[in-house]
């Protein structure tokens, strides 16, 4: 027996950064919006004040914050040929729950594209010809940087971003990234300050002709009102970012910037604890026609749309439109079809430092991004002739938290457990500072997502299934990349030790099990081609025009950047042309 | 002596046991004391003794107490009889299959039947892991880890040795209200101030910063946090003045 | 053993001259230099009191002697002592705050930036500017030594619905108004975190009401990045009263700590 219910002008699947935008945007032009959230409401005043939010068992190892595997996972292997396993308990990535979704858990490292990643198929043949992108599935985003500028401007502004504009309207100023694209604007505050591990990092790098940066924070430095009119105060340093609320209104979360000021709008309701099952479509399959869910007293129930937007996790998102039948799902044998194609994850190596007495780390003092960086060797910032790679990544000191159930440095050499290992963990912890080689990843052929046909979720569907392992360009890029950090490293004064991690390195799979990054991209990918885009070029479905989907499942590979900023550059894009287009006039904006 | 007492579980370590590790220094502190008179809520005192003897191998009394000093058993035996026990955050739908160590824990069992099961095979083949010399029991610790040599039936070796280490470092590092860090053992050995952090004033400074560790039941005024084992505080550490 | 040498030699040393009965108030108030010689070997009382390095026994005496209105430039004319106790408890006009077992570095930044102008305060001012930089770490390290008495600082009656709202803005804020509750930085229970952040906990309502009006006001903005005008901005007047009513009646913890009579030689064994 499914209820339904009087229809409304908007669905929306999930109350994260996209889901709430999307809502905000739409509720003020005159749509009625239903946002549906599988978790639990929550607030960052109540929910994640300390000291109990700084509760590392509870939150980092236990990840409170974080999706149920026993309700919903995906399964996972490395290569087509092996069977696919659940990943029973989250490890690599953790995707969130509740209000705010995983933008509650975040650091708040928030960039933006260089203007060679929204182009990287066109631009890398003009520069060095179409071989190097030989056995890649990589591809242009089909929109430009000028054009996403200013959306991604807006949500710096959303956040209260820190930083210092390296390119303003085409100046370069000192202090910033000078690699950047062009903003229109600069940070709407000044960037946060670097602990000592990072003016070292800072001064090493400089000497060595880099261009060293402060990581653009949504870590905010100074009491700040966004647009919205939300209010933000400054970040306390407390070591509790990642992983954790903010309960000091200090990471920009999409509860206290946009939640907070369209909560009482009349065109805006939020059902919290309710599980969307799938998209329901019209008989002809041109369009959908809404979304059926379990609520939170356990009755199914179907919400009639005149639009529906999926602002799920992008990996749910994808899962969402192979159990609907949304598209054509992406077959690696054919390389026919579209969904769960070009799944891409984010290529991730460290170099830990060493210091000695002289200089104090603290570790415990620090937040989500708070980082010193170099795009020296990001993107196509670095002239790749000959190195028989494409793509890079940033390197950056980041100094983010120094909780001791997961931070505890050891130098090369150190037994991994006993006396010896209680040593250097107790002489170390104080004076270290890892740099992070944040690489891309590109999308390839065999890289893929698609629906498990063994195992299923709590709710009976099948789990999504990953095939997915570090293609031999991401593991080059990422030697190369770790090999200039390690070489800063080896420069800094009072270093006494020197360590190298890479979690794409030769002769390793790419394993679930250590954290990386919560950084999954693609399988509806963003393009101009219905044969090589799920979606067109403002996000619309080819298939089914009254669809909208949003985040990282758009990117058609992963640039080495943190995927925030550009995913929510292209929501606002998406409701731009939802507002001043397709709504007073729905039809596909794009012929396939 | 009551079957529940830590403190009885603990002296059936014996001689060869915890002292013998660390040579010189006699145990002075009873890894139990916060709990002693309390029942186990999850182990029986056989599990509860491997526990303690193979967490203090991993993490030894030194100028800091060991793990079990640290409150480490009485942490994981919390753990295992709660949610995380229970297998709260784990996928256990089957079938269960053949695997690479890429795809993470796929144990038939949630961890507290992993551990039990476990400790159950391992003392099967008639050795007491806290009947061994140090030696003895860093050989089992490091077969343990490597999955060498240990035949455990359908529990890995590995994944039994991680979920310990894990616990371990988590019952020796995580806040008090837990159970382990006893009078912040694991914080004051590296210097982490705890749950209440305030640093905006401090961050850009190249000194140190000595500030007392505060977990968050901190008691006001006190070295100690609340505990679930709220009672007497437990004794400092004064190596040599006592015989094990 | 610390060798604390009797006030009367400090004063004669330093050529300081001030009236008999403000010495009078010294050991008719003050701890004795044996009991914050014992307190000083607790390390949760050290850290509070430690602004640049430990204080050792001449900074403790400096700190009595300049509280008692005694200082190389003649002091300020007036001494600590007149209006905040030498016990450091000051009184309940909203003017007054307690300073007994207040964080230490708090104290000596507010006396830099009383000197400075950073903090604006007419009476303040003078007196800070008129202090030398030793000085003002020892006083502040003399009274953060002190230990946080438990006595009442609140002024009457008031309704029990008001002090549960201003206890639920102290525990865990207010999502409506976008209010982050205050124990998030003022340490267990309101109690201070030092060095940098103040205890709430048995401070004088009149004091703490005032000064989130002037944070309100944008007249005091010294805190680091200001985030006391973002949150006093968000707080209504009885908000304000709310909560200030509600600390002045939350007994500082501070003065559960049983200093021990012995075991003195182990730092940090309670």
């Amino acid at each position: 027996m499914v209820t339904e219910l009087p229809k409304t002008d908007v669905v929306i699947v999930g109350a994260g950064w996209t889901g709430l935008a999307a809502a905000k945007e739409l509720a003020d032009a005159g749509q009625r919006c239903v946002v549906i959230e599988r978790g639990d409401w929550r607030h960052d005043a109540t929910s994640f004040g300390a000291p109990e939010e700084h509760d590392e068992l509870k939150y980092a190892r236990r990840k409170g914050h974080m999706i149920d595997t026993p309700i919903k996972t995906l399964s996972f292997r490395n290569t087509s040929d092996q069977t696919a396993r659940p990943i029973r308990r989250l490890g690599s990535f953790l995707p969130g729950k509740g209000l705010g979704g995983a933008g509650i858990h975040w650091n708040g490292q928030l960039w933006r594209p260089l203007e060679s990643d929204l182009s990287m198929r066109s631009h890398y043949t003009e520069r060095y010809g179409a071989a190097v992108l030989e056995g890649t599935n990589v591809q242009d985003w089909g929109v430009s940087y000028d054009e996403l500028e200013p959306h991604l401007d807006f949500f710096d502004r959303v956040c209260g971003t820190a930083g210092v504009a390296g390119n303003l309207n085409g100046e370069i100023r000192e202090g910033g990234n000078p690699f950047e694209g062009p903003r229109s604007a600069d940070y709407p505050n000044p960037p946060m300050t670097p602990s000592p591990p990072l003016q070292r990092f800072r001064d090493t790098a400089r000497a060595m002709g880099y261009h060293p940066f402060q990581m653009p924070s949504a870590n905010v430095t100074r009491a700040y009102e966004n647009p919205y009119g939300a209010q933000l105060h400054p970040c306390t340093y407390c070591g509790f970012c990642e992983r954790f609320g903010c309960g000091y209104f200090a990471k920009a979360d999409p509860i206290i910037c946009i939640y907070d000021v369209v909560k009482d709008h009349e065109n805006f309701e939020l059902r919290m604890n309710s599980h969307v099952l799938r998209v329901e479509t019209s008989a002809d399959g041109k369009t959908a026609t809404g979304v059926r869910y379990i609520d939170a007293r356990g009755r199914e129930v179907f919400q009639p749309a005149d639009t529906v937007c999926l602002n799920a996790y992008a990996l749910w998102n994808v899962h969402l439109m192979l159990v609907s039948g949304l598209g054509t799902p992406y077959d690696p044998k054919t390389g026919q079809g579209t969904v769960g194609r070009n799944y891409a994850y984010q290529t991730m190596a460290a170099v830990s430092v060493f210091f000695d007495e002289e200089v104090w780390s603290n570790p415990f003092m620090g937040a989500g991004a708070l980082g010193m960086t170099i795009d020296d060797f990001n993107g196509d910032n670095f002239d790749h002739t000959g190195l028989g790679f494409v793509g890079g990544g940033y390197i950056s000191a980041n100094q983010t938290n120094g909780r001791p159930i997961n931070y505890q440095p050891t130098p090369p050499g150190t037994p991994s457990w006993g006396a010896e290992w209680k040593r250097a963990v107790r002489e170390n912890y104080l004076h270290h500072v890892s740099l992070a080689c944040h690489g891309s990843s590109v999308a390839v052929p065999q890289n893929h997502l698609d629906l498990d046909p063994t195992y299923v979720d709590d709710f009976g569907q099948p789990l999504l299934r990953m095939t997915f392992d570090f293609p031999e360009n991401d593991r080059k890029m990422s030697a190369y990349v770790l090999s200039k950090a390690e070489e800063i490293a080896r420069n800094m004064d009072n270093v006494r030790a020197v360590g190298t991690s890479n979690n794409a390195a030769e002769g390793q799979g790419y394993s679930v099990v250590p954290y990386q990054t919560t950084h999954n991209t693609g399988g509806a990918v963003i393009g101009t081609d219905p044969a090589t885009s799920v979606v067109n070029r403002y996000g619309q479905m080819w298939d089914h025009h009254n669809v909208f989907v949003f985040g990282a499942c758009l990117f058609p590979q992963n640039l080495g950047y943190n995927p925030t900023g550009p995913l929510m550059g292209l929501a606002y894009w998406t409701l731009e042309h939802m507002k001043t287009d397709y709504l007073a006039n729905p039809r596909p904006l794009m012929d396939a | 002596m009551p079957e529940f007492s830590r403190r009885a579980a603990l002296m059936q370590l014996g001689a060869a046991g915890l002292a013998a590790m660390t040579p010189g220094a006699a145990i002075s502190q009873n890894p139990f004391a916060s709990f002693d008179a309390k029942p186990w809520a999850f182990l029986t005192p056989d599990e509860a003794r491997f526990l303690a003897a193979l967490s203090d191998v991993l993490i030894p009394q030194d100028a800091f107490p060991s793990a079990s000093q640290a409150g480490v058993v009485d942490f994981i035996d919390l753990q295992l009889a709660g949610p995380y026990g229970k297998g709260a955050d784990l996928y256990l739908q089957g079938p269960f299959g053949e695997a690479t160590p890429e795809q993470g824990y796929q144990a038939p069992y949630p961890p507290a039947t992993l551990i039990r099961e476990g400790i159950a095979r391992f003392e099967a083949s008639g050795t007491r892991l806290a009947d061994l010399d140090a030696s003895g029991r860093e050989d089992v610790a490091r077969r343990l880890s490597e999955g060498e040599g240990v035949d455990l039936g359908d529990v890995p070796a590995q994944t039994l040795f991680d979920e310990i280490w894990s616990l371990v470092k988590e019952g020796y590092f995580a806040d008090p209200i837990y159970g382990g860090n006893k009078d912040y053992a694991g914080w004051r050995m590296v210097g982490f101030p705890g749950a209440h952090a305030y640093y905006t004033d401090f961050i850009g400074r190249n000194a140190p910063y000595r500030a007392p560790p505060r977990g968050i039941a901190h008691v006001p005024g006190r070295s100690r946090s609340a505990s679930p084992a709220r009672g007497r505080p437990a004794a400092p550490i004064h190596p040599a003045t006592e015989e094990g | 053993m610390r060798n604390f040498r009797k006030t009367a030699v400090v004063l004669l040393s330093l050529g300081m001259g001030f009236g008999v009965a403000l010495q009078a108030q010294d050991f008719a108030g003050g701890l004795g230099n044996a009991e914050l010689e014992r307190r000083l070997g607790v390390e949760s009382v050290l850290f509070n009191a430690t602004i640049k390095d430990a204080p050792d026994d001449d900074m403790i005496e400096l700190g009595r002697l300049v509280a008692m209105g005694g200082a190389e430039n003649g002091g300020s004319g007036m001494a600590c002592i007149t209006c905040h106790g030498v016990e450091g408890h000051g009184d309940g006009s909203g003017a007054f705050p307690r300073l007994d077992g207040q964080a230490g570095w708090y104290l000596y930044k507010q006396l830099n930036d009383y000197a400075s102008g950073a903090r604006p305060n007419r009476v303040m001012s003078g007196i800070a500017e008129r202090l030398t930089e030793p000085e003002r770490e020892a006083v502040s390290a003399y009274y953060a030594a002190l230990p946080a008495g438990t006595f009442d600082t609140a002024r009457g009656r008031i309704d029990g619905t008001l002090l549960q709202w201003g206890g639920q803005l102290a525990a865990v804020g207010s999502a409506e108004k976008g209010i982050p509750a205050c124990v998030n930085c003022h340490g267990p229970q309101g109690t201070g975190l030092p060095p940098s952040v103040p205890y709430l906990a048995g401070q004088y309502a009149g004091y703490m009401e005032l000064q989130l009006t002037l944070w309100q006001d944008g007249v005091r903005d010294n805190d680091a990045m200001n985030v006391m005008e973002a949150i006093a901005r968000k707080m209504s007047e009885e908000d304000i009263r709310a909560v200030s009513e509600y600390y002045a009646r939350v007994a500082n913890p501070a003065e559960m700590e049983a200093i021990p009579a012995r075991e003195l030689d182990a730092p940090g064994a309670q």
